[in-house]
């Protein structure tokens, strides 16, 4: 397919602003009611900059030493964390950028960090454990060693945290820590998500394939034959749709009826390198996919999976990052050279 | 979309006390003004302060499928993942494994993991070995076997702590092991860096260029020796020598150059299979048979031989003719004749051990579809005892060299230079546990076009 060969964007995406940060790109989030991006980069630092001019508001070239690895924007406040290599947690003010808590959870990197949906608790992981933080900062538990390092964090609600690892996804009571469910499976879990309604669990797999699990009834089901490992996996706002990343092209299941076991999945090809970023609109089933290759692309999806392309534009750098802004009317980009792309959505 | 140079890796390993720590210590002083990341398992004393060191616990993930071979190391891949994503990257990565580490899933990670493997490339695996522990070592563990038997390049350390007669039998036992390694001896791992750096072992070229003798083939006698005959009797006489009987094969037409002795060779091998027939001093010895010469009584015995045409005879003999000043005479003259053409070849060894490595080498071309058909088998039914496996083929059809390497069952391959005038061969080792060497072979010899 072509269509996207030019710098300028396509479809429902419409030039906004580009600009760039220290190093590769890391993370994203949109704060301050949609008014900030906070944008993390590999060397460590941090970036605010506001939505709509792109102009920098504030900026922490290496907070973190030798690296960030995660950043999580609270769901309410105009806060957000960030955690690193240099094993620490920061707790920011995203109006002026100031750092309000530094959380030492040891030596090791701290590869994830989650606010629960409620914001009253901040989950991060170091090496096999997760501890878990209170509004004021104070940690409210932690959990004992995993089998392995904790390779992703995940709130169910705000009242259970999710953790996988090598072979096991756990649940943990967000107020006392207690462990409440494992979901066993011999495979190295590299990524995970959740349906909204907490019951469908999704982990891509470092052997090809996406495992999953409904908590209400214990089944699951493999999804396999991916030509690489699923590290891109997103929910729509329904609980409908599950789309994964695993290779060149896009992989949609429906949980319509009795899927996605027995169903052909919606398979949406446009990338031509292997996926490394999807992100669900939480309205009209419209998706953002980024790949290896550079390229953004909108989808407009139907219940089945299946969908057509309604925009797109391509960046210069494997995408590293997508953020729609909670008004979905804009799309942030990152890429490894470390440049930060926000587009404006129009409509389909 | 950018392609970038990979970065190279270097795996140490070796157990607790041979002197992991001292060597990187050793290279970091040494290579000041790289970058250089170090991801180790154990915490040793790295005090250097340009080097980034990151501790990892290992993490060994299995898939479910069950396969050993699919088996990498999680850690790997989160690290460097993480490492690759930096825009000033490091010229190099160096890996210090556990003592107690398998380094079959270190290598398989930067086959396994396609992020990885397009970031990163594996230089070499390097593995120390305590020179005066490793006999009991051996003994006692599978990962010490494992270390040596996947290793580029073997230091010998501690060299000092035991004497050259010991150290002369433990290089060969740990040559035997592994063919494919260099083999370095150290005092306190003070060995040149760039014997353990920038090595390319995973590039076929470097490795025939560093050993250009590690595909000889061993063969169950030592020397050849090619007489022309006229029709006549003649006398084959020894001194007392080395040994109390001695193995010999006479073949007959018989060649004189490189090639039709390496025919010869391949021929007596199958001689050498058959049980020898004993031939007491003074009788006369069968042409073309596998026979036994007694060589117990003290002073010169003689043999004797008979042919009824002019021809080239070879000789092969399990000892040089030196050891027991053999000569051949005509009977009836007392003449000595003169060798027409001589060979050493390098004599096979007992194998101890149950890990071991052999070399296949065949002129012509091998036939793809044969050979996929078969190094497919291969791998599914002894991919888990094939520790490593490396070489070049010459494809029927192809115009360049294709060049391989695979670790267990997982095998990576791509055309090379191409042929031009050289001659078009074939050479693989084999380095495993309990290899069938001679079935091996036999399955790539019907390979052949």
């Amino acid at each position: 397919m072509s269509g996207v060969n030019t710098d300028s964007p396509k479809g429902v995406l419409r030039t906004g602003w580009s600009a760039v940060v220290g190093d590769y790109a890391i993370a994203c989030g949109w704060t301050c009611q949609g008014s900030l991006l906070v944008v993390g980069d590999a060397a460590g630092g941090v970036y605010g900059f506001e939505a709509t001019s792109g102009g920098l508001r504030w900026a922490f070239p290496q907070i973190h030493e030798t690296g960030l690895l995660a950043l999580a924007i609270h769901p309410e406040k105009s806060q957000f964390a960030t955690a690193g290599q240099d094993g620490r947690v920061l707790i920011w003010d995203a109006e002026d950028g100031q750092v309000r808590q530094e959380l030492e959870l040891g030596s090791g990197w701290v590869e994830h960090v989650a606010w629960s949906p409620d914001g009253r608790y901040l989950a991060a992981s170091i090496s096999r454990r997760v501890h878990v933080f209170d509004a004021d900062g104070q940690q409210a538990w932690s959990s004992d060693q995993h089998p392995s390092t904790v390779s992703a964090v995940v709130w169910a609600g705000s009242q259970e945290l999710a953790t996988a690892c090598y072979g096991r996804v756990s649940f943990f009571s967000a107020s006392t820590g207690k462990l409440i469910q494992k979901l066993e499976w011999q495979g190295s879990l590299v990524s995970m998500v959740l349906s909204p309604d907490g019951n469908v669990v999704a982990c891509g797999s470092q052997d090809n394939s996406v495992h999953f699990w409904r908590r209400s009834s214990g089944q699951d089901s493999q999804m396999s034959g991916y030509p690489g490992k699923p590290t891109a996996l997103s929910f729509d706002g329904t609980g409908t749709l599950l789309a994964t990343g695993g290779g060149e092209t896009v992989t949609v299941w429906s949980f319509r009826g009795d899927g996605p076991e027995g169903t052909s999945p919606g398979v949406l090809d446009f990338h031509l390198q292997p996926i490394t970023q999807l992100s669900f609109a939480q309205a009209g089933r419209r998706l953002a996919s980024g790949g290896r290759d550079g390229a953004v692309v909108v989808w407009a999806l139907e219940a089945d999976g299946q969908g057509k392309v309604t925009g797109g534009a391509l960046l210069g750098n494997v995408v590293a990052g997508l953020a729609w802004r909670p008004d979905e009317r804009a799309l942030a980009a990152l890429d490894a050279s470390g440049r930060v792309t926000v587009w404006r959505v129009g409509g389909q | 979309m950018q392609t970038n140079e990979k970065v190279p890796v270097t795996i140490l390993t070796g157990f607790l006390g041979s002197g992991k720590t001292t060597l990187l210590n050793r290279i970091l002083s040494e290579e000041h003004g790289k970058r250089i990341a170090v991801i180790e398992n154990e915490y040793g004393e790295v005090g250097i302060d340009q080097a980034l060191v990151i501790n990892a616990d290992e993490e060994i993930f299995e898939m479910s499928n069950g396969c050993i071979c699919c088996t990498v190391r999680g850690d790997l891949i989160r690290v460097l993942g993480n490492l690759m994503k930096r825009r000033d990257k490091f010229d190099y990565v160096l890996v210090e494994t556990t003592g107690l580490a398998d380094p079959g899933p270190v290598a398989q990670t930067f086959f396994m993991d396609d992020e990885i493997r397009g970031e990163f490339k594996l230089d070499g695996i390097v593995t120390l070995v305590d020179a005066a522990h490793i006999e009991q070592q051996l003994g006692r563990s599978d990962e010490s076997t494992e270390q040596i038997a996947f290793a580029d390049v073997l230091v010998l350390n501690k060299t000092d702590l035991v004497g050259s007669d010991g150290l002369d039998s433990l290089e060969a036992r740990l040559r035997e092991m592994n063919r494919m390694a260099r083999v370095v001896r150290s005092e306190k791992a003070e060995i040149p860096v760039d014997t353990v750096l920038n090595l390319s072992a995973f590039d076929l070229d470097q490795v025939l260029e560093r050993r250009p003798t590690f595909l000889e083939p061993e063969y169950p006698f030592e020397w050849t020796g090619v007489y022309a005959l006229e029709p006549g009797r003649y006398e084959l006489s020894l001194a007392e020598g080395p040994d109390p009987e001695m193995s010999l094969v006479i073949t007959v037409e018989q060649g004189s150059d490189d090639a039709t002795l390496r025919e010869g060779a391949e021929l007596c091998v199958r001689g050498y299979a058959e049980t020898p027939e004993s031939i007491v001093p003074g009788a006369d010895i069968p042409l073309g048979k596998h026979v036994s010469l007694q060589l117990q009584t003290p002073g010169r015995k003689s043999f004797f031989l008979e042919v009824d045409a002019p021809m080239q005879v070879g000789l092969y003999a399990q000892h040089t003719a030196e050891e027991f000043d053999m000569k051949l005479l005509d009977a009836a003259e007392g003449s000595e004749l003169p060798v027409e053409a001589e060979r050493i070849w390098v004599a096979q060894h007992e194998h101890d051990d149950e890990v071991g490595s052999f070399a296949i080498e065949r002129p012509g071309d091998v036939d793809p579809d044969r050979l996929n058909a078969w190094l497919s088998k291969l791998l599914r039914e002894h991919g888990m005892d094939i520790f490593r496996m490396k070489g070049f083929l010459s494809i029927a059809g192809e115009s360049s060299r294709f060049v391989f390497q695979g670790v267990h069952m997982l095998f990576d391959g791509q055309a090379d230079k191409p042929w031009g005038d050289a001659p078009r061969l074939n050479q693989l080792v084999f380095i495993g546990r309990n290899l069938d060497e001679q079935g091996i072979t036999g399955g790539f010899d019907a390979c052949l076009v």
